[in-house]
């Protein structure tokens, strides 16, 4: 199972953004891997070091691949986190 | 060394005298043993209960860190624990075990090819270099069970001189004892600077490299204001710089030379901050963002949780007023609870008063329950609540409406309430346009200069690009303030401001010039704003104020408030 999303936060996946990111993905089951929407490479959403390093900035496309039972709620609960734009102080 | 100055970036308009401890955690390692004397199911033992400990030490560190400074800079930990779990490293430093290091090697070796690939990637990658050395270093101190610098209890009177300071370095720091921190790299925004401010720390980053030339045990004078730093300075030089660090924090209110009040208090946005505001003496609260008590969970506060939170605000202060803004959600701030809408310009979508008075109906109504309770119930500071992002009078009427409706409720119901004093923000280009007609219907206006100079200028707060423009000092946002102030002139109503432009101490004779009669900051230039208001002349403020509206550029504005000085 795979989505296309657009990411929102103006940090892209940095930071807070990315550490939430990887939090969801490891409160599931399912296996989870995403890279640019433009490209083949995938890395484990489950690893802060792979979701960084990717350097996606806002505005970018990712693709996010999702394997397991609960594989669409994994999908749902991340692209809520890639679409909502960071709190402002 | 004879007496010099370094220049960085100054980060808080504070100066502190203090004596260089420099600050250098990353621990040498003696050379490894011969692979063959490794007992590799030993070391990886040893690296489990070093990943635990300091996990351990991360959460402590994310604690005390959302309590002093605030949970978005606590969320900083969160990335360092996800990083000292990843799969990449705990795997790269067992292999590297494997292969016959002992674990703190491991560690070293594994870390750094990670902080040099993430270094060459170049930008933003840099953050997260730093984010590695912090956690490389903290797993290798408490692998070779190093002694950890304890910044929490340093001599009283040290500067902190460091390559960088971690997140975790900073909010070990002790305001009481530090006189302040320097730094050779950082910039305005890194977390050390953000910590800086929060903790009223004296304070300056990004000197470069010949601050490794200052050595330990050197006097020197911190100007957090300018970005000086002073080596060996002279007597002169340190009782100026002693006389503005002990600025006087003055608990009772102030008045100008010439005998008119000026209320100076703080802004705040969690219960943290009213210890600061209190101990800075701020008269009371300017601006209680709300949004607070509803962001980061999983659903509404209820009406006596927020009950609670504005009683204990109004409590803080023996007198004056606290200012609590209603809910200021929108696009631009994820609630898990609300369905916010998808928006092109969250910044001119559906926002503050224009969500409470629509989709957030339900919420409003709970949040004005509260506010009307807790004005009837609380001891202390009066409570005054604030409506944000008004734009037409009609918002403004239907909002008093509901206010009056819900006191209505509360009296058949029998519950102890008081209708609180009632303004409005004015961030708004619309709302400075017509203030004359919002006047009569109000107690009082707040001017939001951050959100006033990004309408009026359309130009994004916080992007880089148009930071230019987007500055309070533009001459139209002088005049839109001047407008609104004008309009209140001959009513009851009084005009305060909140934003970084009310906290500026240079621009303390101006906006007394300009005729507002309160001004709330963030607490840490409190007592330099109060000092300010006692130095100044109201005649000459308004001679001032008239020739700076005079000024045709934001250029002009700046020479003729410096050639003031």
């Amino acid at each position: 199972m795979e989505r296309i999303v657009t990411v929102v936060p103006e940090d892209g996946l940095h930071a807070r953004p990315a550490s939430k990111f990887v939090e969801t993905a490891n409160e599931f089951d399912a296996d989870v891997q995403l890279g640019r929407a433009d490209s083949d490479g995938l890395a484990p959403a489950a690893s802060m070091l792979a979701v960084t390093g990717l350097g996606v900035a806002a505005g970018e496309d990712v693709r996010l691949v999702a394997e397991g039972d609960d594989a669409e709620a994994t999908l749902d609960a991340l692209e809520a986190i890639l679409s909502t734009p960071e709190a402002k102080q | 060394m004879a007496e010099r100055t370094l220049s960085g970036i100054g980060v808080t308009p504070l100066s502190g005298v203090g004596t260089v401890i420099w600050y250098r955690p990353d621990a040498d390692l003696p050379e490894p043993p011969e692979p063959e004397d490794i007992d590799a199911e030993a070391e990886l033992a040893r690296f489990e209960d070093a990943r635990e400990a300091a996990e351990d030490e991360l959460e402590t560190e994310r604690a005390r860190t959302a309590d002093r400074v605030g949970k978005e800079e606590a969320a900083v930990f969160d990335a360092h624990i996800q990083f000292l779990n990843d799969p990449q490293i705990t795997d790269g430093v067992a292999d590297a075990i494997e292969g016959g290091l002992p674990a703190e090697h491991a560690v070293q070796e594994t870390f750094s090819s990670f902080v040099e690939q993430f270094e060459n990637m170049g930008g933003r990658m840099g953050e997260r270099a730093d984010d590695l050395r912090d956690i490389r270093d903290r797993l290798v101190r408490v692998l070779s069970d190093a002694e950890r610098t304890d910044l929490s209890s340093l001599p009283t009177g040290s500067v902190v001189v460091a390559e960088r300071l971690t997140p975790s370095d900073t909010a070990q720091l002790d305001p009481e004892r530090v006189a302040g921190f320097v730094t050779v790299t950082g910039g305005r925004t890194s977390h050390a600077a953000i910590f800086a401010r929060s903790l009223a720390l004296p304070a300056i980053v990004g000197v470069g490299e010949e601050l490794n030339a200052v050595e330990d045990d050197t006097e020197v004078v911190v100007d957090g204001e300018t970005g000086d730093l002073v080596v060996q300075p002279d007597d002169e030089q340190k009782e100026a710089a002693a006389a503005d660090t002990d600025v006087e924090i003055r608990h009772d209110p102030v008045e100008t030379a010439d005998g008119v009040d000026i209320e100076v208090a703080a802004n705040i946005g969690t219960r943290a901050d009213l210890g600061p505001a209190v101990d800075r003496g701020a008269d009371g609260v300017g601006l209680f963002r709300t949004e607070f008590l509803f962001l980061d969970r999983e659903s509404p506060p209820d009406e006596d949780e927020q009950f609670d939170a504005y009683v204990e605000a109004a409590e803080s202060f023996d007198a004056g007023r606290v200012v609590v803004r209603t809910l200021d959600i929108g696009g631009d701030k994820p609630v898990p609870y609300l369905d916010l809408p998808d928006e092109e310009n969250p910044f001119l979508g559906e926002r503050g008063i224009r969500r409470s008075l629509g989709p957030d109906a339900d919420l409003f109504e709970t949040q004005i329950r509260a506010l009307l309770r807790a004005a009837g119930s609380a001891d202390g500071a009066r409570l005054s609540v604030m409506l944000p992002l008004v734009s037409t009078v009609e918002e403004l009427r239907r909002a008093r409406e509901q206010f009056e409706s819900v006191a209505d409720d509360l009296t058949e119901e029998g519950i102890v309430h008081e209708m609180p004093e009632f303004g409005i923000m004015v961030e708004t280009p619309a709302t400075a346009f017509m203030a004359d007609q919002f006047a009569p219907h109000v107690d009082f206006f707040s001017i939001g200069t951050n959100d006033l100079a990004q309408y009026v200028m359309a130009a994004e707060r916080g992007n880089e690009r148009v930071s230019d423009l987007g500055d309070y000092r533009q001459p139209a946002v002088l005049r839109a303030i001047d407008a609104t102030v004008s309009a209140a002139d001959d009513t009851d109503c009084w005009v305060g401001m909140c934003g970084e432009m009310a906290g500026d101490p240079d621009l303390t004779e101006l906006l007394v010039g300009l005729g507002l009669d309160e001004l709330s900051m963030s607490a840490v230039t409190v007592p330099q704003v109060k000092a300010a208001v006692t130095e100044t002349d109201t005649e000459d403020a308004e001679a001032l104020a008239a020739r700076v509206l005079r000024a045709e550029t934001k250029a002009e504005v700046i020479e003729t408030l410096t050639e003031n000085q």
